[in-house]
């Protein structure tokens, strides 16, 4: 009898889930726009900022009177943080007429993976986080918000290593993936030209929990300062087992994880002092980044990241550019106006497009004073 | 020196596999069937004392027993949909039923608690012993403590009462235990329960010594349980603590001598090079 | 229902097998999406795929969880090749004999593990490969992957859309399904299955255990890496998180949803897992979660998979009740131990 129930059950579902995938609602008054993210898997967390961000972003511009004096949609679709999943995604967005540009995804892996299909149908992919130093030169429709490493990792070795910390002898730990990699390549390089020793360089893979044995390690080379190339988590699990070990001296900075809340709220006083680049402050005086970080915090549950911020940034550039077209909105129109447009300024700061269609961000120095994020230095401090 | 003091890193981290190996030997010996939903008990023990903590504050002690319980109901409900049912057919079929379990727990955890990572209190802030040069800070004693302090009550829990025996005679065989009246069926549920519970354990001081919560945290953690089970030798609850021990000290040596990123390479080559020479694992019996 | 199709086809075997070939061959006319398209296309890789695993796990009765490894292989030998200006159409069946050399290498040291020690030697064969082509950057592109993979030409055509890339992938699973039923049915197979069956009996019958074993695994690891093969060019891209453990249990569900040791089986179960996580898009953020349920229910009601015969030893287990009979025991003792 369970049996029979159970099997009746299954079809039921099966002939629900069917149904209500072939639903189609048919609205012209809207554009709509595609988000392309890991909203389950490993990478869920990233991909639910994504959701709650774009969605946040949609809310404000259609509270103004919507673009042209039509409404903003947004079509969310999961990825999985796989690439073929992303492949098919991207085919669902391009088949669907409506959809005039999709924001995402998360990983390199899937942005490129999804490339060749929005490439093909003339769709821009504006991916708020992909930083595969390949990513955006790969056609004129890939875009990337998040900054170029070869602006941020120079950044980092000679003006927040070298000039800001001290430091003279200086070892890195990264996280082994494309980004990792591209970022601290660049910052060796500069090391290198500036005089900066590199003590030794360590890296991890993802899901990482024990840095015991490389901290051990890396302490025998005697390192004044360390350089953390990764995110929020492992870097509070890092700094945490660096004060278990007892090493007092060590100055630490970040190249990633940027101003994130999540950083003090886990560490406390373990990541007291450590200082970050960063392209953007949320302070009281920045009234925009500031309403939208506390927003994002209670719609999310969960503080504002440097990804969200970007994802929130790409809807708008995708707004402003639909608005500056007007009437003629196609897919195509939509690259050659964000390549086009030169004054936009979003929550994470200016965002200007280079030839390959990725930012080269000037960055902020940011540090840890009693528990709060305290800006250090402004933009003219690379002068 | 430097040797030594990855020697004392990799032996803290060891003993948290070994915990979790151990757990992972009972129910293998009791239930008979290879399980991955173990990583996600593991997860839901260490979430139960992070909600804990924040309900009735910063004490350890009850913390670990609450998440004892809590990973020994998630067992529970294991043990009746994955193998209760499954016990006497081919072992893949319950095999398929853990993976779809430890989806399941995995993407409810994502759902009701959040996919974002979460901290732990921190306990004994910083404080630590010198031996000969070498730094062991509290929260590593205290944990090789525990770990220790389980193993040893297992094994006299085992050894001495009488729910031991009757766990141990089901673990060898189970129609011999059921002809001299032992009730196998909740026999072999307890065990489970029991086997889950450390694991629970595990994922409480896996949370406090990373101050990590988070729902992915299971699959690896999970998996080298069951390398460090299985290293030692199917069913041997020393074999498998050695087991957890020669894992986490092989690592944490490899990353001393090569590259931190080839942990898991270490395990695994230590792992395959072992039962390519001796098959049974490290204290297993042979022909078993 | 399931017993009513299974009496109608072998019945009309031919019939139903030609009218199957001919269906496939007019699909991507009757389909014009090519979101759809590309989703069966999916499925046909993971045919390949799943067919392979169901040789090693489901005729031969040994225990391989890592099948990721192999299918890693096979893309990573391919998508390297590739760039050396070799046709692709050489490096399909190539990447198969080099994951096929690589299965025979694994095979040799751990013949003589068995169920769950073979199994976790898999596993670590699996995890080791995806971590080493993580780090070796020189030759895999390490975290950066290999991008832009050429694809081959068909009659003229680039082959990236999926309506074409579809022929080639269905060719591939054509042979594989012939070939495997072939020497499933050769003395080859025969002999896998006695050692299935019971390797004592096999072994005393002068089956030579250790010979059959690495040739099932060698047969099994050639179409894993065919299948990884044909997955490069159609994604473009690969790098080493597309070929994690996760992938492998995938593969493994698909093989015993479907019904372990039947040829039919593995093409049931990618087709039926691949739409589910497909039609449940909707639920969102819950969609693993009704699929974990879906992977659970279906063991509960049909332990011995889709298209597993329901005059099975698992089916007439009554699995929950006591009875066992002596296939039972001779069968449990070839499962995972």
């Amino acid at each position: 009898m369970i049996k029979k129930i159970l099997v009746v059950v299954l079809c039921l579902t099966l002939v629900v889930g069917i149904l209500s995938a072939c639903q189609k609602t048919e609205d012209v008054s809207v554009y709509k726009l595609g988000v392309a993210a890991p909203i389950t898997g490993n990478y869920a967390e990233y991909g639910k900022g994504f959701q709650v961000a774009t969605q946040m972003a949609v809310d404000k511009i259609n509270a103004a009177g919507g673009v042209n004096g039509k409404m903003l949609e947004l079509v969310v679709m999961d990825s999985k943080g796989d690439a073929k999943e992303a492949t098919e995604v991207a085919r669902k967005f391009v088949e669907n007429e409506e959809i005039l540009a999709v924001v995402g995804d998360f990983s390199s892996t899937c942005s490129m993976a999804a490339a060749p299909i929005y490439t093909e149908a003339k769709m821009v992919q504006l991916s708020p986080t992909s930083s595969h130093p390949d990513f955006a030169g790969m056609s004129e429709y890939m875009f990337g918000v998040m900054g170029r490493q070869d602006a941020e990792g120079p950044f980092v070795a000679e003006y927040l290593a070298q000039k800001y910390t001290d430091a003279n002898k200086m070892a890195i730990i990264y996280l082994n993936n494309d980004w990792g990699v591209s970022a601290h390549q660049n910052i060796v390089k500069r090391a290198e030209q500036i005089g900066l020793e590199i003590t030794t360089i360590e890296n991890f893979v993802d899901g990482e929990k024990d840095f015991t044995a490389t901290l051990t390690k890396i302490r025998q080379t005697n390192p004044d300062t360390l350089c953390l190339v990764m995110f929020y988590n492992e870097l509070v699990i890092i700094a945490k087992q660096i004060k278990q070990m007892g090493w007092d001296d060590l100055k630490v900075i970040a190249l990633g994880p940027g101003i994130s809340e999540q950083i003090i709220d886990l560490g406390g006083a373990d990541v007291e002092g450590i200082a970050t680049s960063t392209p953007f402050m949320v302070t009281e005086e920045n009234k925009t980044a500031y309403d939208f970080a506390m927003e994002f915090e209670t719609k999310a549950g969960f503080t504002l990241n440097v990804h969200s911020a970007c994802a929130y940034d790409a809807v708008f550039m995708l707004s402003k550019a639909i608005g500056n077209l007007g009437k003629d909105v196609t897919r195509e129109a939509i690259a050659g106006e964000l390549s086009a447009m030169k004054d936009f300024v979003g929550v994470t700061g200016p965002i200007v497009f280079s030839a390959a269609g990725d930012v080269t961000r000037k960055y902020l120095i940011a540090q840890i004073v009693n528990s709060e994020w305290v800006q250090m230095t402004d933009y003219s401090y690379v002068k | 020196m430097y040797i030594l003091e990855q020697l004392v890193n990799g032996l803290c981290q060891g003993s948290i596999y070994a915990l979790m190996a151990i757990g992972y030997a009972v129910i293998y010996g009791v239930v008979g069937l290879v399980t991955f939903t173990y990583g996600e008990i593991i997860m839901m023990g260490s979430f139960s004392a992070f909600y804990y903590f924040i309900a009735f504050g910063d004490n350890l002690l009850f913390a670990l027993v609450a998440g004892f319980i809590t990973a020994a109901l998630v067992g529970v409900i294991v043990h009746k949909v994955c193998y209760q049912r499954f016990l006497d057919a081919p072992r893949y079929i319950s095999l398929i039923c853990t993976i779809g379990m430890s989806m399941f727990l995995k993407n409810f955890a994502t759902l009701v608690f959040g996919s974002e990572m979460k901290g732990m209190p921190t306990f004994f802030e910083g404080k630590f012993i010198s031996l000969a040069g070498i730094r062991i800070n509290y929260l590593q004693l205290m944990i090789m403590g525990i770990v220790i302090l389980f193993s040893v009550g297992l094994t006299v829990f085992l050894k001495k009462t009488r729910i031991g025996m009757k766990l141990r005679a089901v673990s060898q065989d189970k129609k011999a235990a059921a002809l001299v009246g032992i009730n196998v069926k909740n026999t072999t549920l307890l065990g489970n329960c029991i086997g889950c519970g450390l694991g629970g354990v595990a994922g409480i001081l896996l949370g406090v010594y990373y101050n990590s919560v988070l729902p992915t945290m299971g699959g690896m953690a999970g998996l080298k349980a069951f390398s460090a089970m299985v290293l030692g030798g199917l069913g041997s609850i020393t074999g498998a603590a050695v087991g957890g021990v020669v894992i986490g000290v092989t690592e944490n040596l490899g990353i001393a001598f090569a590259s931190s990123g080839l942990r898991d390479v270490f395990a695994f080559a230590l792992l395959v090079v072992v039962l390519i020479v001796r098959p049974q694992g490290l204290f297993g019996k042979k022909g078993n | 229902m399931i017993d009513k199709i299974k009496n109608f086809y072998t019945q009309h075997k031919t019939l139903v097998i030609l009218g199957l070939i001919v269906m496939a061959l007019i699909l991507p006319l009757l389909i014009q999406k090519s979101s759809i398209m590309s989703i069966i296309v999916k499925m046909l890789f993971y045919v390949i795929l799943a067919s392979s695993l169901n040789i090693i796990n489901g005729y031969s009765g040994q225990f391989n969880i890592g099948h990721a490894g192999f299918v890693l292989i096979g893309s990573y030998t391919l998508a390297i090749l590739a760039q050396l200006n070799i046709s692709v159409w050489i490096l399909y069946p190539l990447a198969g004999v080099v994951t096929a050399i690589l299965g025979l290498l694994i095979a040799l040291p751990t013949l003589r593990l068995r169920g769950i020690y073979l199994a976790l030697v898999t596993l670590g064969f699996s995890e080791i490969l995806r971590l080493v082509a993580l780090n070796w950057t020189s030759l895999t592109g390490g975290p950066m992957g290999i991008k832009g993979i050429p694809s081959p030409w068909l009659f003229g055509l680039q082959s990236t859309k999926p309506h074409i890339y579809y022929y080639i992938v269905l060719a591939f699973v054509i042979i594989c399904l012939f070939t495997s039923y072939r020497v499933i049915n050769s003395k080859v197979g025969r002999a896998w299955m006695s050692i299935r069956e019971d390797d004592h009996a096999a072994m005393s019958l002068g089956v030579d255990i250790k010979k059959y074993k690495a040739i099932n695994f060698m047969f099994g690891a050639f179409w894993a890496g065919v299948g990884g093969a044909l997955m490069a060019p159609f994604y473009k891209f690969i790098d080493s998180t597309m070929f994690s453990l996760d992938e492998g249990f995938n593969i493994l569900s698909m093989v015993i949803i479907g019904g372990q040791g039947t040829l039919i089986g593995p093409v049931v179960g990618s087709v039926v897992v691949n739409s589910i996580t497909e039609i449940f898009r909707f639920a969102d953020e819950a969609r693993l979660l009704v699929y974990a349920i879906l992977i659970i229910s279906m063991m509960w009601i049909r332990p011995q998979g889709l298209a597993g015969t329901s005059k099975s030893v698992i089916a007439n287990r009554g699995i929950g009740s006591k009875k066992t009979n002596i296939f039972t025991r001779i069968f449990d003792k070839k499962g995972v131990k």
